[in-house]
Order: C-alpha cells, then structure tokens, then sequence
C-alpha cells in the first residue's frame, strides 16, 4: 500500500465528481458531485502528509480549512437552489436560462 | 496478516468508488444525496486508516452530521412528483464521459511516479493536540480569514432564505 | 472490593492463553476475544433500555399516584420483555407509496450509531471497552449519524406529514447539538485530554477533605456547562419538553408513525439507548466517573459507583418528562441559538480565563 494507491484513489473520485458536475440535470446533483471533488482532493492532502512530511501536520490543517469552505459553500449554495426553487418551481438546470440571449 | 491494512484499504477504495458512481449516476436525487452520505463514511474511514483521527471525527461531524443534512433538506423540499419520470443525465453525457476518463487516466499514470514512496516508519501518534498548536500557531491567518468566509456565508444564507413579500 | 475491570482482563487473557496452548494462532485468539467483548457490549446496549424503559414506566406512575405495570411479574418487571415479544411478532406493515429500501434502512441507520458510541465510555476502573484518544469528539460526531436515519425515516414514510415531522426533527437535532458539543469544550480545555477515560481519572481527590473534585464543583464552569449539557442532551434525544418531533398527543407520532412491529422497536431502542449514553457522559465528565462520593474509594467497587450516578441522571431525565410541558417548535429554537449558545460561548471564556490563571 504505497503513496501510488491512495493518490489513485483521490484520482478516480475526482473524475468520478467531474463527470457528475458536467452531467446532472438537477443542480442538487451538481452541487454533490462537486462535495465528491472536495473529498477527492481531501484524501490526497491526507495521504500526501502522511507519506511525503511525515513530521508536520500542514496537510491535515488544510483539509480542515478545505472541509469548512466547502460546508460555507454548500450553505450558501442551497439558500440560492432554495430560493430558486421558490421562484421557478424547478431545479433542473434547462429552466433556469432567465439571463439567456 | 500483515497484509491487513491493504486489504482494508481496497475494499474502501471499492465501497468508495462504488458509492461515488451511485452519487452520479442514479436516477433519484435521495437515493444520490444517500450515496453521498456512505461515501462520507468510507472517506472518513479512510482519513482514520491514514492516521489522521481528529479529521475522521470532523468530517463525520461537519461533513455528515452538518452538510448532508441540509442538503437532505434541500432534497426533500424541492421534490416533485413526477422527478422519477424525469431522467437524470443530460445530452452531453458521452463527451463528459470521455473527458472525465481523460482526466482520470492522466491523474493515474501521472502519480505512478509515487509507486515506490512506501509509508515512513513514523507510527501514527493522536494528532489533536498539534492540530490545535498548529492552528493557532503557524496557521493563524488561514484561521481567522476561514472565520470570516463563514460569518460572509451565514449573512448570505440568512439574506437568501429570507421571503420577500413586497 | 469486586473491581470487575482487571478481573476480566485477567480472565480474558487466562482464555487466550488456553487457546493459544491448545494451538490457535494468536491472532485468531486476539481476534476471537476482540468479538466476545463487542458482544457483551452490544448485549449491554440491547439490554439496558429493556431496564430504562420498566423504569420510565414506573417512575413516570408513582409521580401521577398511581402504580404503572404491575401484572406480568412481581411488579411488573417482566413487562418491557412482554412488549418486546410483542413487538417481534407484529406484522411489518409498509405503505404504498413509501419507498421500501428506505423504510427498511430509517431503523438501521438511527440505531446502529449507538451500539459503537458506548466504545470509549470508562464504566469503571479497567472498564474502557476502547480508550480512544478523541473518545468525546467520537461520540458527539459518530451520534451525528442517527439524524440521517430520522430524515430517512420522514421521507421513507411516503407521508407528507411525517415528512414534516422528519424535517422538524432534524432541524431540532442539529440545532441542539451545537450547544452540546461547545458545552464539554471547558472540560477538555481544563482536563487537556479528550479521553473520557482520563477525564474520569484525573477528578479523583478531595479538596479541603470533603469536596470532590468533579467537574460539577468548579466554580460557575462546571455548573454552566453541566446544565448545557443536560438540557441539551434532553433536546437530542428528542425527550420532554422538547419532544415536539415525537409527540402524541400533537402530530399522531411525527417522523416514526408509518414503523410499526420491530422498526419501531429500534427507534425506541436508540432513543433510550442515547438517553443511557448521554447520563454515561455526563457522569464520565462532570461527576467523576467511578470516583466514590461520601465513602472511601474502596468499599464500594468503582462500576457501582459509575452505574449509580448514571441512573440519578437519567432519573433526572425521567423527572423532566413529567414535571414540565412541552414547548412549542419555535420557542424550542430560540431558546436554543438564543440562549444554550451565548451562554455556551461565555463558559468557554470563562473557562479559558480559568486555565490561564492555573497555569500562572
């Protein structure tokens, strides 16, 4: 179980979250693929310091500051699914063309 | 035995991309915000199989216990009824298909230089208290800037949620 | 005493080495004691709410002057393993338009968090199942979980209402959780430790002879936090006055109405399972845990001591129930962000102000 394996890991989920953010028709379906992103790079922050600086803990500090923007992120981004919703009665990405040309 | 602990790593990686792909591709926006919240677990699993116990128990915290159920929430209340007819994938699913396989090869070949960089022979020591040195130490302006960005987050989540009757 | 701790280390080592002699491996043997002792907690766990619910039945009697369940059993003890038969053999009952998979899993998933929750909880001198390093950070985020079956458990009832409920529920546990976590801030910046198991140890002594030094005794942290925690912990455990979520006589059963038979059971299960667990903390944090109280520490053996001050909490938990009325869902929450978390955040300058003096 080397360095190789957890950053593959980290790898695969990334791709995985990005094909959920250019395909889901519903923006809550977006906005959890992008928390699959964020989970992707926390598990190679962890694993890079863990394998490569054993001594400090720079790495673990980070994912924690990662970890509280994206829960300040996914707040805000729900108010405004919300608040959309409200408005439109849709969530689904091809109703909300309001500033289309 | 001692190959225990990569017999648990691959069978994380497994629980993990097998939940990931339920995140992105079922047809029922509960059953992909419940597949989201398995995945948490595994990652949280994984952050513990690494050694780093304070974030295992942050991230089922603020990541389970916080995010994923206001997303829940939100899942909840903007549901119709005819979402399982509606499908869940858009047109441009075979060229997103085709980039997200680009990235992630790249990213797999691209780390095999790292294939040989085993584990260093320090065991995992409890990590809370130098977190917390940390933090407040070196890491003070990140600190007192992420304060910010959440109170600028609770403002902008309170003004949004607010109904605007004129 | 009878200290059961190292007695059953002992014991426990007297197997493996048998086993080990006998020509198991001694992984397998290591193994193979690690799964008898989860499941003598897992036992625990399943057994004590059968106790807590008999108590709460008859507590809850003799404060409205009358007797409770007295016919199954010399006064009725056998009464909560009568309803548990019961409720085995009821039929499973899931509505149409509810979604089976998630009906099948809002138990599970609000049940199963509790059963790895009483790991780090000290019962006793040797009586850590798992002395983790982070045990409190452990519980209070791993009892996190139990929300999501809640919110399972609204939506999987294929009712609109009960939906409601769910929701209603869940807002109120993740409200409440947030006084309760900052509450035990204080006594991990005055102990250094977040060991439930250290805690417990380092409050033992005396001061002036007479005192112990518990928590509780501080001056104005120890009872800030104490009472936060309390009420805090009646609020997330969904119990009177704060059980709008599961009231009967307000919304048919909220988020648990469409559970019928063993689901129901579970649901029951892990709520009194918490109310144990959270008397379990608040006895490990602010009472000593095992420290003796009046007598010297060595008649009394130290899990006696640690299970008599749990059931006094939760006897006080059951005296709430019937001694104050229920409030109503927004007075629930501003008292809430109103007043457990400003007064929450002043116990933790307080307590910081304290440790700087002590380090002077």
């Amino acid at each position: 179980m080397t360095l190789y394996h957890g950053l593959a890991l980290s790898g695969i989920v990334f791709s995985i979250g990005v094909y959920g953010v250019l395909t889901r028709r519903n923006v809550l379906g977006i906005l959890m693929s992008i928390e699959l992103m964020f989970n992707a790079a926390n598990i190679a922050l962890v694993v890079f310091n863990r394998y490569l600086h054993p001594g400090n803990l720079w790495g673990q500090g980070f994912v924690l500051f990662v970890i509280t923007v994206a829960a300040a992120e996914a707040v805000v981004g729900l108010s405004l699914v919300l608040a959309i919703y409200r408005n439109l009665k849709s969530v689904y990405t091809e109703n909300m063309n309001l500033l289309h040309g | 035995m001692s190959h225990l602990p990569s017999l648990v790593f691959y069978a994380m990686s497994a629980a993990l991309i097998l939940t990931a792909i339920g995140v992105v591709t079922m047809r029922s926006v509960f059953y992909s915000a419940v597949s989201l919240v398995a995945a948490l677990t595994v990652v949280a699993g994984l952050f513990l199989l690494y050694g780093a116990d304070f974030l295992g128990a942050a991230q089922v915290l603020v990541y389970i216990g916080g995010i994923m159920i206001i997303m829940l929430f939100v899942v909840m209340l903007s549901q119709r009824p005819h979402d399982s007819m509606e499908r869940q994938t858009n047109d441009q699913w075979f060229r997103a298909l085709c980039l997200a396989l680009v990235i992630g090869i790249s990213l797999v070949r691209g780390f095999r230089i790292f294939i040989n960089q085993m584990v260093s022979t320090v065991v995992p020591v409890p990590t809370s208290a130098s977190l917390g040195r940390l933090l407040l130490g070196d890491m003070l302006l990140p600190f007192e800037t992420v304060s910010l960005i959440l109170l600028a987050a609770l403002v902008g989540a309170v003004l949004f949620g607010q109904d605007k009757k004129s | 005493m009878f200290e059961l701790g190292p007695a059953l280390s002992h014991l426990f080592q007297v197997m493996r080495s048998f086993a080990t002699s006998h020509g198991v491996s001694p992984v397998l043997a290591i193994l193979i004691s690690k799964i008898i002792q989860t499941n003598i907690i897992i036992l625990l766990v399943s057994l004590v709410p059968m106790l807590l619910v008999y108590a709460e039945r008859k507590v809850s009697a003799f404060m409205q002057a009358r007797l409770g369940p007295m016919n199954v059993g010399p006064w009725g003890i056998f009464q909560t393993l009568a309803d548990g038969i019961k409720l085995m053999f009821k039929e499973d009952v899931v509505p149409s338009g509810a979604d089976w998979w998630v009906h099948f899993m809002a138990p599970v998933v609000a049940v199963a968090p509790v059963f790895v929750c009483y790991a780090p909880v000290p019962f006793g001198q040797g009586l850590t199942p798992v002395d983790l390093n982070t045990g409190v950070l452990f519980i209070l985020s791993v009892s996190g979980i139990s929300t999501i079956g809640i919110l399972l458990g609204g939506w999987g009832s294929g009712n609109k209402y009960s939906m409601l409920g769910g929701l209603r529920a869940a807002a109120q546990l993740v409200s409440f959780e947030i006084p309760r976590v900052l509450s035990v801030v204080p006594v991990l910046m005055w102990y250094g430790s977040m060991s439930l198991r250290t805690i417990a140890l380092a409050q033992q002594g005396r001061w002036f002879n007479i005192i112990p030094k518990w928590f509780i005794f501080y001056p104005v942290i120890g009872q800030v936090a104490f009472i936060v925690f309390l009420i805090s912990s009646v609020a997330e455990t969904n119990r009177t006055p704060f059980d709008i979520p599961e009231a009967e006589s307000e919304l048919v059963a909220g988020f648990h109405t469409e559970f019928g038979g063993m689901k129901f059971a579970l649901f029951f299960l892990a709520e009194y399972a918490y109310v144990f667990l959270a008397s379990a903390m608040a006895t490990a944090l602010f009472l000593g845990g095992g420290d003796g109280f009046l007598l010297p520490n060595g008649i009394i053996p130290s899990w006696i001591w640690f299970l008599l001050k749990t059931f006094a909490i939760v006897f006080l938990f059951l005296w709430f129930r019937w001694t104050y009325p229920r409030l109503r869902v927004d007075r629930l929450m501003q008292f809430c962000w109103k007043f457990l978390m400003p007064w929450s955040f002043v116990n933790i300058a307080l307590a910081g102000a304290l440790v700087l003096v002590r380090m002077r």
